[in-house]
């Protein structure tokens, strides 16, 4: 792999982090109201005097006091620390903490999704590229017209309406007792999975499409090139060449995909969380939107850009090992 | 009148190429079934006031809450409201439809002007415009929507705002990279051969060159912009004040339509989402293929189901934006790039 590419990426990756972490230092300084005001909303029997002291020592508590720059300063000096952050929330907990806490319910759902989509959906997209034309392959076709014109949070709507509420199979509201209770026994762990099936089912369904119809389009496209062609010509079997010639170079562009399902999984459950009241990071999210909980929100987005990034850039670099075409700059 | 003359024929070839644009994409089979839904929901939401029964944002004209469907509430009425839900329905388009159209032109306009500039200026317009489409397209989009609109409310202006902003990139992107082709072909070569001015080229040459694309993806961004925006609001964190469709199923399963099994008031709004999203992207889809004859049927529409993946909201920002897919980032093009550059 070309050295010179790596760095470039790296550097790169640091930039845009460091435009994302002045953003969310700037936006909830952007003159939106003062936490004293809400922690103090009457001055009651102090003293104007007394009132500003306490005051100050709120803002001083959220990192609030001195001018913009030096508040700058030291928020970078926290964020080096590992330090996101006090949180509103009553008892001021931690920002990192409160992510901690939420973070493996967030993955737990994400992996399981990803995991089961990529794996069904490569093997279904890989069969209806070899029934190329016939009945599969439209059904397919078909199916993904349907998935990608109804949102996923309407399908984990119907699913916990008929699943969840007429049938009774899945429990439509994540039992709240799951977080506290659990431990690694196998009756928490079966409790989590029951608890996860609806959610999991309504991300699954789409992403299953997703990923067999692309799978099914890359591996149609491989296998008009010449080198099958030739391989074919010199008699490989059918199978080997699918599974040695084709399927190699199908799944290339599959990296790809599942790099940006990657990136998403921790904020892209936000509304299926939210749906059946999954106790992840995207419900913490909503929660600090709706209290106004600005240290908590910067925190997460801060988290799930970190991550995002991340990401993008392993998959960056795996493709360019992959096809070093990409970082000999063939790409761009 | 010698220039009414004048007026009255240009205006006349352009009702003749707008009549001529309509009954190719009449004749296309897909184009047609996007036409006649698309027209019927803007129809809907043009004349709601005389389609509704009742008037859903008039407080005095509410009945009883969660009635079942009958002949005076054809769906039967909101379950935390008392609204009619049916009228709630055909006023939602509005929203959705509204914000779809608005948007997806603002993109286009944004994104389009951008990219020529990008593509055709070159230099340092371009290495800033393209840094930031870079920037904007790894930075996961749906919690910083969720921090603008709580800063600075949710109005339909903020909506329509961020859609704009997080929107215009993968167009901008597509764009360039055409105007890169076409600003190396020969009859572009030769307009400025010809001394040309810069200007004129861009709007004679490089202008007409793209709109077609332009045309066609902006279709397809309205129907991403509606999912998106059908989501915002089922987060409560659209306008709280419109009832659009999003907001009917956010009412619907916190007021539990669920658990009394009102399937029809979470059924509704989620067709009439399906409905227009299903059309818009028929519409895109014809319009590729009407457009660009010279891409072939299977790569175009699968690329586009790619572009558009809308497995949960963020994703649909990400795929929104990494929407080069089509043209650009797909493999096989690259691939092709490179043989072209190696021989």
């Amino acid at each position: 792999m070309n050295k010179f590419y790596v760095l470039k990426r790296i550097l790169y990756t640091l930039f845009i982090f460091a435009v994302v972490v002045t953003l969310c230092f700037l936006i909830p300084r952007l003159g939106v109201e003062d936490p004293c005001s809400r922690y103090y909303p009457a001055q009651g029997n102090m003293t104007d005097e007394q009132f500003e002291y306490i005051k100050e020592l709120t803002r001083q508590q959220y990192g609030l006091d001195g001018s913009v720059w030096s508040q700058f300063i030291r928020y970078i000096g926290e964020l080096f620390s590992g330090n996101l952050g006090t949180s509103y929330q009553s008892g001021n907990p931690k920002v990192l903490d409160l992510i901690a806490d939420r973070l493996p319910w967030t993955l737990t759902l994400s992996i399981t999704n990803l995991l089961i989509s990529l794996v069904i959906g490569v093997i279904i997209g890989t069969y209806c590229a070899s029934k190329r034309g016939r009945w599969q392959d439209k059904t397919l076709l078909n199916a993904s017209t349907i998935t990608t014109a109804v949102p996923a949070f309407f399908i984990a709507l119907l699913l916990s309406f008929y699943f969840g509420f007429q049938w009774e199979i899945f429990p439509a509201y994540t039992d709240q007792n799951l977080v506290s209770s659990f431990g690694w026994n196998w009756e928490s762990i079966s409790a989590v999975a029951y608890n996860a099936a609806l959610p999991v089912i309504s991300m699954v369904i789409g992403g299953i499409i997703s990923y067999a119809q692309s799978t099914r389009d890359s591996v149609i496209a491989v296998s008009n090139e010449n080198f099958i062609i030739t391989a074919r010509a010199k008699g490989v079997s059918n199978s080997a060449v699918l599974y040695k010639h084709t399927l190699r170079n199908a799944l290339l562009p599959i990296v790809t995909n599942v790099g940006m399902s990657i990136s998403g999984l921790i904020g892209g459950s936000v509304v299926i969380e939210q749906i059946f009241n999954w106790n992840g990071i995207g419900t913490l999210f909503l929660e600090a939107n709706n209290t106004n909980d600005y240290p908590l929100m910067m925190g997460i987005m801060i988290f799930t850009s970190a991550f995002a990034l991340v990401a993008n850039l392993v998959t960056d670099l795996c493709y360019s090992l992959l096809d070093p075409r990409v970082s000999l700059g063939g790409r761009r | 009148m010698k220039v009414l003359k004048k007026i009255g024929t240009a205006i006349l070839s352009v009702l003749r190429s707008v009549g001529s644009f309509f009954a190719r994409l009449w004749k296309h089979k897909q184009g047609r079934v996007g036409l006649i839904i698309v027209t019927f929901l803007i129809l809907v939401a043009l004349f709601a006031p005389l389609i509704a029964p009742y008037d859903p944002y008039d407080v005095t004209q509410r009945a009883e809450k969660g009635l079942t469907p009958s002949w005076q509430h054809l769906l039967g009425t909101s379950i935390t409201t008392g609204q009619d839900i049916f009228s709630m329905l055909v006023y939602g388009a509005r929203v959705s439809l509204s914000i779809g159209i608005i948007t997806g032109v603002l993109i286009a306009i944004l994104g389009a002007t951008l990219g020529v500039i990008a593509g055709y200026v070159g230099g340092a317009a371009d290495t800033i415009i393209m840094r930031l489409v870079d920037i904007m397209i790894v930075i996961p989009t749906l919690p910083l929507v969720i921090v603008i609109t709580n800063i600075f409310g949710n109005s339909y202006f903020v909506i329509v705002f961020v859609f704009v902003l997080f929107g215009w990139q993968s167009l901008a992107r597509i764009v360039r990279s055409q105007v890169l082709l076409l600003k190396n072909s020969d009859y572009v070569k030769a307009a400025e051969l010809a001394g040309a001015s810069k200007g004129y080229i861009m709007f004679r040459h490089i202008l007409p060159g793209v709109s077609n694309l332009v045309i066609m993806s902006s279709a397809l961004t309205c129907a991403g912009i509606m999912i998106a925006e059908s989501g915002l609001s089922f987060l409560g964190l659209a306008n709280a004040t419109s009832i659009s469709w999003g907001k009917m199923l956010a009412d619907a399963q916190s007021g539990g339509a669920m658990l009394f099994g009102h399937w029809w008031s979470v059924l509704a709004p989620g067709i009439g989402i399906f409905l227009s999203v299903f059309a818009f992207m028929r519409l895109g889809l014809a319009l590729e293929e009407i457009l660009n004859p010279r891409m072939k049927r299977k790569s175009g529409l699968v690329k586009v189901f790619k572009h558009l993946n809308n497995r949960y909201l963020d994703e649909l920002f990400a795929s929104m934006d990494d929407g080069a897919a089509p043209f650009v980032q797909s493999p096989e093009p690259q691939k092709k790039s490179k043989r072209r550059g190696e021989t």
